[in-house]
């Protein structure tokens, strides 16, 4: 059962912990994005719908990161260009994309779709233990294995990662270089939505193989306060989000091994988890918090 | 800090004062004008979803037009959604006055619902309903401050945002509810859907004579004025805006910063408890898996729309709620999701806040 | 051609080409002329000093040079050729280079990828090349720097220094240095100039802003005086002219020195202000404050310097009670009977006191004191009579009261709240850089406040980055370096070597 608890940590916590990259990348930049759960809401019909047509889930793949992409694009257009509140455009964005995945999720709630499907590792598999836990999975939990650290040495060691940063930290010193804080925060912003997409994507095309309304139920917000306790570095955003794969887990671990618990207290879990370690880390982790997106935090300046 | 030397002049005097009021007039006709506009964008585009969807725009609006606003008691209906909706918007501007983003109110708004069910359920036997409809006021204003209390908690003591948590709160206060109607509180009687026993018909609010509205609509207009009367005619009021708009200004003025800001979010959880109140003894009178579903984020956006001004949040929550009214007979009338009308919702407030032109703030 | 300019062009003949000139540079702000027909030319190895009030346009004049903002009117020529640079990437590619006031680096970031920042390359950093190359840079113009230190970490002068790196990497060869001195300990300030003078020895052009004469005759072939938008001396030999002659060039007319009356007041036994042992942690959760001893007493004004971020922040705080210390104690008693209460002029207005949206009238009310109530509201008609007598008192000339504060200058921002926080009577008075943003003569009415507020008996506790202006008030130094308070000297007879010192650590 431990295996199958943490198999499935794994396997859930994987679209957090898209989002979560993503939603790095984007404060990095300096832009918080509660829309994370509306692009993952659209990731995910997005993915789902393209897949049912096409038949192929790597277009479903890309079809979900861009429409995350769009939808922060329009968030990026908002606080960056218009300089509205982040919050208010988060949240609002989240709210559309219910609309929007409510309105053209109709026709696909009860279509069968060529899901992604578990394809194991030739020789890992076999490793008793690690093999069930790591190498027996569908291809995007492969693929985030090497994302995050991929996501990593973008970040710390490319003049990209290093523009990124500094748009988070000091716009100043990136204006008097000749750079423009405003592409940069663009850029992210962006990127962060593709990736929350591909989150999305995760969970109607691999993890629950199926789509109906408001199918995220909160990951993209877990998400967004995942990166948080995680200071702000993909390393930490991969074990932070297993943690929360293993929360998710396991209330469908608990049920299908009989064992009565009243569900809907298990779904409460990962939200008290993400507020319990909030609260035990968060002074701590604060300190790590961009300057840029810090002013995003205290002043909330509403106008 | 670099300062521009260069702007240092010398104090010129005040452009002449009878230019105030006309100015005034003259912002707030193009306020009114953005909002017109916004709501008009706000048609097209979602006509465009429509229309990708297959479905007839024209056909579409007509169909809300005559349901939603020419059918006699069509327009009392949508009072009584504005009304939670109005009480949930102010518990949204009363935290922004101090700065502070409140996302929280759905999950305010069901825990105050709960504990007023709660009140209901175990006093109704033991004491008068007078009473016992009394403390379910105040079970469900405190419920919802103390719901907002453990977000002001974290804010205040680690210093993690208050729009983070109290989102992740609306989802422990859904799955807390949904766990007591489909386990402790579940009504046997109920067929279908899981609920909660219905409340005592002495529990519900009171209607005024000859209508549908409630005593809780008073409620929320009550609210909101007393709301106004405290943000701009009160020392209270005052020290809010200061503590909104530098908080080391007002530590360093001596302000009880922590106060303030606990008192802002509490007050504003007590007014979403209200909300919670009025929808269940004066609109549902049980808990069901949908109980008050996205109103909260409904006057996130109202308050919002009203740049967080209790009045003009009157208006704004009406326009939302005609807005919701209409999600229900697109669904009976043309069988698109009543969610489907979010995106109308959404996109007026888009085009507020994308229109709103930013104020020019000198570093 | 006008035969001025046939003049000039003769004048030439022989020297080199200038590096930069300027020609007939104007520049608006709305009412404001903040640059009119300004000429300036820099050539190559010199050290070029440009001096002015605050208010005088030598910022408005460098961003335009350093492409940030466009000129109105005007022409620029580097080596000669006509250019109009229009961004900061334009200008460096010209060779100019700009070390900012308050620089330019991300606090977040290692050294190495600060300069990263400003270097072209490919799409990856490679550090580890990246630091060679700055420390055989960094020994070549003698700026030692580590290049894998996190700028957060590093003192003032140390960041200056790797800015002024940073900009030499890039390829300047002109170097514009706004004010480097005022954050500076004297014996940093030799140090530098000990590095401007090696550039100019290599012939790169150095323009250096500042608003002290001792270092223009220091360190400066060339001077240029500045004031009102208007170039009032054009490229002059500055041993040419005495101080006087600078000072009434800046000023526009002669300013006798500050009556110092330093009225002799009673001596009494119990301190207005007294720390013993006070340690307090910074924002960051460092130890900013370490073991703090210092007594302040009534009628006395004690100035406290030091290399900026010392401590001094902290210890305002501290003395005002915003800041909890972790140990030690902090008491503020009563100077004369009557007089109680402290009032504080704060660090980093805009960041501490200012409330963008409030107006002046608002802002009135934030000084700590009882506000006057009318029904459950504020009396505002009563506040603004009161602030109607507190302007008159002070003398400072606020920005009305109805306007907001977001649409003042630094310098109108700071008067308001110097008007009210120095127009009460105070047993305790802390004022942190009292005369940032200010010109000569407000600077001089606020010096004259803080005297008349010692003179009725009140301790003042006065931070400033001025050495000379703390000689001139303080009647005792308090030097702060690392947190520690590492003396306290006696203006009668206080030399800047020995205060510097102190300032970098050593012994007086």
């Amino acid at each position: 059962m431990i295996i199958d608890i943490l198999a499935g940590a794994v396997r859930g916590g994987t679209s957090i912990m898209y989002a979560g990259l993503g939603e790095t990348i984007s404060e990095r930049g300096g832009v918080i994005n509660l829309g994370t759960e509306g692009a993952m809401l659209l990731g995910a019909l997005g993915a789902y719908a393209v897949t049912a047509e096409t038949g192929n889930p790597w277009l479903g793949v890309l079809g979900g990161a861009l429409a995350g992409a769009l939808l922060s694009l329009v968030h990026a257009v908002l606080v960056v260009s218009r300089r509205a509140n982040q919050f208010a455009s988060g949240l609002t964005l989240y709210f559309l994309a219910l609309g929007v995945t409510a309105l053209f999720g109709v026709g696909y709630v009860s279509r069968q779709i060529n899901a992604f499907t578990p394809v194991a590792v030739p020789g890992l598999s076999e490793i008793p233990g690690i093999g069930p836990i790591l190498f027996d999975h569908d291809p995007l939990v492969y693929i985030a294995y090497v994302a995050a650290p991929v996501i990593w040495w973008v970040l710390f060691r490319t003049r990209v990662g290093l523009l990124v940063r500094t748009a988070g930290e000091r716009t100043e010193a990136l204006e008097v270089h000749g750079y423009s804080v405003k592409a940069v925060r663009y850029c992210a912003t962006v990127a962060g939505g593709a990736l929350a997409g591909i989150g999305g994507a995760h969970i109607s095309i691999a993890y629950a193989n199926s789509w109906f309304e408001n199918m995220i139920a909160g990951r993209g917000f877990i998400a967004v306060a995942l990166v948080i306790f995680a200071m702000w570095n993909p390393i930490r955003i991969m074990a932070g989000a297993y943690l929360f794969g293993a929360a998710l887990s396991l209330a469908s671990v608990l049920q299908t091994s009989g064992i009565a618990v009243n569900q809907f207290a298990l779904n409460a879990v990962p939200f008290v988890l993400t507020l319990v370690v909030l609260a035990v880390l968060g002074r701590r982790t604060m300190l790590a918090a961009p300057d840029e997106l810090l002013k995003v935090f205290d002043n909330s300046r509403t106008t | 800090m670099s300062q521009d030397v260069s702007k240092e002049a010398p104090a010129r005097p005040a452009p002449a004062p009878s230019v105030e009021p006309r100015r005034r007039l003259l912002t707030r006709g193009t306020g009114l004008l953005r909002w017109v506009g916004a709501l008009i964008a706000g048609l097209v585009v979602f006509g465009a979803f429509v229309l990708a969807n297959g479905a007839d725009p024209f056909a579409v609006y007509a169909d809300i037009w005559t349901s939603t606003l020419t059918q006699p008691g069509q327009f009392q209906q949508i009072v009584l959604r504005a009304a939670p909706i109005a009480l949930a918007g102010l518990a949204v501007v009363v935290p922004a006055r101090a700065g502070l983003v409140n996302v929280g109110g759905e999950g305010q708004l069901i825990i105050g619902a709960v504990a007023a069910a709660g009140v209901a359920l175990w006093l109704t036997p033991v004491a008068s309903p007078w009473l016992v409809l009394l403390l379910m006021v105040v079970g469900a204003a405190v419920a919802g401050a103390a719901w907002a209390g453990i977000a002001a908690a974290m804010r205040l003591v680690v210093k993690v945002n208050e729009a983070v948590t109290t989102l992740l709160l609306n989802y422990v206060a859904l799955y807390s509810m949904l766990f007591l109607i489909l386990g402790p509180w579940k009504d046997p009687a109920a067929l279908g859907q899981s609920t909660s026993v219905e409340l005592n018909d002495a529990m519900k609010l009171p209607v005024f004579g000859g209508t549908a509205i409630h005593v809780g609509v008073a409620l929320a207009v009550v609210a909101a004025g007393a709301v106004w009367f405290a943000l701009t005619r009160t020392t209270w009021g005052f020290r809010l805006s200061v503590v909104g708009g530098n908080a080391e200004a007002a530590r360093r003025a001596g302000l009880p910063v922590v106060t303030l800001l606990l008192t802002a979010l509490l007050i504003g959880g007590a007014l979403a408890g209200l909300a919670g109140f009025i929808q269940l003894a004066g609109m549902e009178y049980k808990l069901r898996p949908t109980f008050g579903l996205t109103i909260g984020y409904v006057a996130f956006l109202a308050s919002w729309l009203s740049r967080h001004r209790p009045l003009p949040l009157l208006i704004a929550s009406l326009v939302l709620a005609a807005i919701a009214v209409s999600g229900n007979s697109l669904q009976i009338g043309s069988g698109l999701p009543a969610a489907s009308v979010n995106i109308l919702m959404g996109l007026v407030l888009l085009a507020v806040l994308g229109w709103t032109s930013p104020r020019k703030v000198r570093s | 051609m006008t035969t001025d300019a046939v003049a000039r062009a003769r004048g030439r003949v022989g020297k080199p080409a200038a590096l930069l000139e300027v020609r007939s540079l104007s520049k608006r702000f709305g009412e404001v002329q903040a640059n009119w027909d300004v000429d300036l030319t820099v050539l190559p190895g010199t050290v070029h000093g440009l001096i002015g009030e605050n208010g005088a346009g030598k910022s408005t004049l460098l961003k335009m040079i350093y492409g940030v903002y466009t000129p109105d009117e005007g022409r620029m020529f580097v080596d000669g050729a006509p250019v109009s640079p229009g961004s900061p990437a334009d200008a460096r590619a010209l060779g100019i280079g700009m070390v900012f006031q308050d620089l330019r680096l991300v606090p977040a970031l290692t050294v190495a990828e600060n300069i990263a920042l400003a270097l072209p390359g490919g799409p990856t950093l490679r550090l580890a090349r990246l630091a060679a190359r700055i420390t055989e840079a960094s020994e070549a113009y003698g700026l030692a720097v580590d290049p894998s230190a996190r700028v957060r970490h590093l003192s003032i002068g140390e960041r200056q220094r790797a800015e002024i790196l940073k900009v030499l990497m890039t390829g300047a060869r002109l170097v514009i240095l706004d004010e480097p001195t005022s954050v500076l300990a004297p014996q940093e300030v030799e140090a530098l100039f000990g590095v401007v003078a090696q550039l100019r020895d290599r012939g790169l052009g150095v323009v250096l802003v500042t608003h002290k004469l001792g270092e223009v005759r220091t360190i400066a072939d060339q001077v240029t005086v500045l004031r009102g938008g208007q170039v009032i001396l054009n490229a002059e030999d500055p041993g040419n002219f005495s101080d006087a002659d600078l000072v009434e060039a800046m000023v526009g007319r002669r300013v006798p020195p500050l009556a110092v009356e330093r009225v002799a007041v009673p001596p009494r036994d119990r301190a207005v202000l007294e720390l013993v042992g006070a340690t307090a942690l910074g924002d960051r959760g460092h130890v900013a404050l370490k073991g703090v001893d210092l007594e302040v007493h009534p009628g006395e004004l004690v100035g406290v310097a030091g290399v900026a971020g010392s401590g001094q922040k902290e210890l305002c705080e501290v003395a005002l009670g915003l800041r909890p210390v972790t140990s030690g104690t902090v008491r503020v008693g009563e100077s004369v009977p009557g007089l109680t209460g402290a009032v504080a002029v704060p660090e980093d207005p805009v960041v501490d006191s200012v409330v963008p949206g409030l107006t002046v009238l608002e802002h009135m009310v934030l000084d700590g004191r009882a506000v006057p109530r009318r029904g459950l509201g504020i009396d505002w008609p009563a506040v603004g009579a009161r602030t109607a007598v507190l302007d008159e008192r002070v003398g400072l000339h606020m920005a009305p009261t109805k306007r907001t504060l977001s649409s003042l200058s630094g310098g109108n921002i700071q008067r308001v709240l110097l008007t009210r926080e120095l127009g009460q009577d105070a047993s305790l008075v802390v004022a942190a850089y009292p005369s940032r943003g200010l010109d000569v003569a407000n600077t001089r009415r606020t010096q004259e406040l803080l005297l008349e507020h010692r003179a009725r008996g009140a301790g003042v506790l006065m931070v400033s980055e001025d050495l000379d202006e703390l000689i001139a008030v303080a009647d005792r130094i308090a030097v702060m370096h690392d947190g520690h308070l590492v003396g306290v000297v006696d203006t009668a007879g206080a030399d800047r070597m020995s205060i510097g010192r102190l300032m970098l650590g050593g012994v007086a």
